[in-house]
């Protein structure tokens, strides 16, 4: 099986953050995934099944045999959960990017607002 | 929920796009996609309304033109990669026996894009046609199947002749034409005039604008005279048609017939034995389909088996492919060739 490098791409990091507290149909991530990022990254059907496709092959996330939520739901939808691999991996991944962020800030480029700029024009 | 028509469509349509989806990718995850898009165009619906349905419906559109690709490369290189590893011959088998593989859906893809590549180069292009008659023996023999180029003599003016090479027609050509009597029928002949041209026959030596041609491609195989074959034009006769007789009345003066604009004088190669424009007149411009391209397949048959779909003759092409095709005629090129115009002719 191939495994997955980091850096991960936007779409499959979210879809890893949107498992991460409970196993979601497909629907369920999209919309997960919109909350997250407030409607910035919007996965299509087939980015969004593109993915879990690739990440079904890297062992990040496994099918899941439980219906979490039988009132609502439909026999054909397949939930999806996330394995410990993918939480290995995501941990990583927010790491890395916990990583970035504290580098961006270091060079002043996330302090809002910006307070040399700020004090200069007031 | 007034937009549910408009959801129902969209998911109709987004279902028939994932087709575009490489098999295996689609039959795991396509039922899923629709349930998907269906979920986010009826909250869209019901929730945002008509303009951010369109807009996730549109954003649908641009993932599904980038994921096809990004799926299709995916299942080729998984191919590849799978190959690879058994050594690059499999592969090489698997290219060239691509369409012989019991894989349902490459043998049905590669079948349907043959069809639609035939019909569409069928219709445009090059038209399969098979000679039934010994007319233009000489040149063409009954059961030479062949391909006409459609394009090189389309009428002028029509798109396919400005970007696609074409000149008109010349003395000399062999043309495949609408037969003007019946037009279900598609006749191939040698032109012999074109407007203007003054012709006339004299002891089977055709006299073009008062010259005697020496024609390489004719044959005659009849030693008796026939006045009106051979010395046409006569007058007119038992076999002359009644376009044939409107020839004689218009465009017959002095002996000799002189060709319309618009109209073409055609005969065929083994001369004694032609239904052609000595017997029912010109064939105009427009009817003319194309230019006889090659043999790809000459068959030993009768005129019978040619004309009328028969059983026998399948039975027999299936006996006899292999002796009674004429392998030294296939892909043979029927060419133009152009009559010598010798001295004067009283």
């Amino acid at each position: 099986m191939s495994k997955m490098p980091l850096p991960l791409t936007p779409p499959v990091f979210h879809i890893l953050l949107a498992l991460a507290d409970e196993e979601r149909h497909g629907y369920g991530i999209m919309q997960d995934v919109a909350r997250q990022t407030n409607d910035a990254l919007q996965l299509g059907p087939g980015t969004l099944y593109g993915c879990l496709k690739r990440m079904l092959a890297a062992g990040l996330v496994e099918e899941s045999d439980e219906r979490p939520d039988p009132a609502l739901d439909d026999e054909r939808r397949r939930y999806y959960r996330m394995t410990a691999l993918g939480q290995r991996t995501v941990r990583a991944e927010a790491r890395r990017l916990a990583g970035a962020v504290s580098a961006a800030k270091a060079r002043r480029l996330l302090d809002h607002p910006r307070p040399g700029l700020a004090g200069g024009r007031a | 929920m007034p937009d549910a028509s408009a959801v129902r469509w969209l998911c109709r349509v987004y279902s028939v796009l994932l087709y575009a989806y490489p098999r295996a990718f689609r039959l795991q995850y396509g039922g899923e996609m629709t349930q998907v898009f269906r979920d986010r165009c009826g909250y869209a619906a019901r929730r945002q309304g008509r303009p951010r349905l369109f807009r996730f419906a549109l954003h649908t559109a641009a993932d599904w033109l980038s994921t096809i690709f990004q799926e299709r490369i995916a299942a080729l290189r998984e191919l590849i990669v799978a190959d690879y590893g058994r050594k690059a011959a499999r592969l090489a088998h698997a290219v060239w026996s691509a369409g012989r593989r019991p894989q349902p859906r490459g043998f049905v893809a590669e079948w349907v894009m043959t069809i639609v590549i035939f019909l569409f180069a069928t219709t445009t292009l090059v038209q399969a046609y098979v000679i039934p008659t010994p007319s233009m023996e000489g040149s063409l023999l009954v059961g030479d199947h062949m391909l006409v180029d459609r394009v090189a003599y389309a009428n002028p003016g029509s798109l396919g002749s400005r970007l696609l090479p074409y000149r008109d027609v010349q003395r000399g050509d062999l043309v495949a034409f609408l037969y003007p009597e019946d037009i279900r029928q598609t006749y191939v002949k040698r032109v012999v005039g074109i407007p203007g041209d003054r012709i006339r026959l004299m002891d089977k030596q055709v006299i073009r604008n008062g010259r005697r041609l020496t024609e390489p491609y004719t044959q005659h195989i009849r030693a008796d005279a026939d006045a009106y074959r051979d010395n046409f034009p006569t007058r007119p006769g038992f076999f002359t048609t009644p376009r044939g007789r409107a020839m004689f009345e218009q465009c017959v003066r002095n002996g000799q017939v002189t060709v319309p604009p618009g109209a073409l004088f055609v005969m065929g190669d083994n001369r004694d034995n032609s239904s052609d424009s000595r017997y029912w007149g010109f064939v105009p411009r427009d009817y003319v389909v194309g230019k006889p391209l090659l043999v790809y397949w000459s068959y030993d048959a009768s005129t019978a088996d040619l004309e009328a779909w028969s059983v026998a003759h399948v039975l027999d092409v299936g006996r006899h492919f292999f002796t009674k095709t004429r392998w030294e005629r296939t892909f043979l090129v029927p060419r133009s060739q152009n009559a010598q115009e010798g001295g004067v002719a009283q």
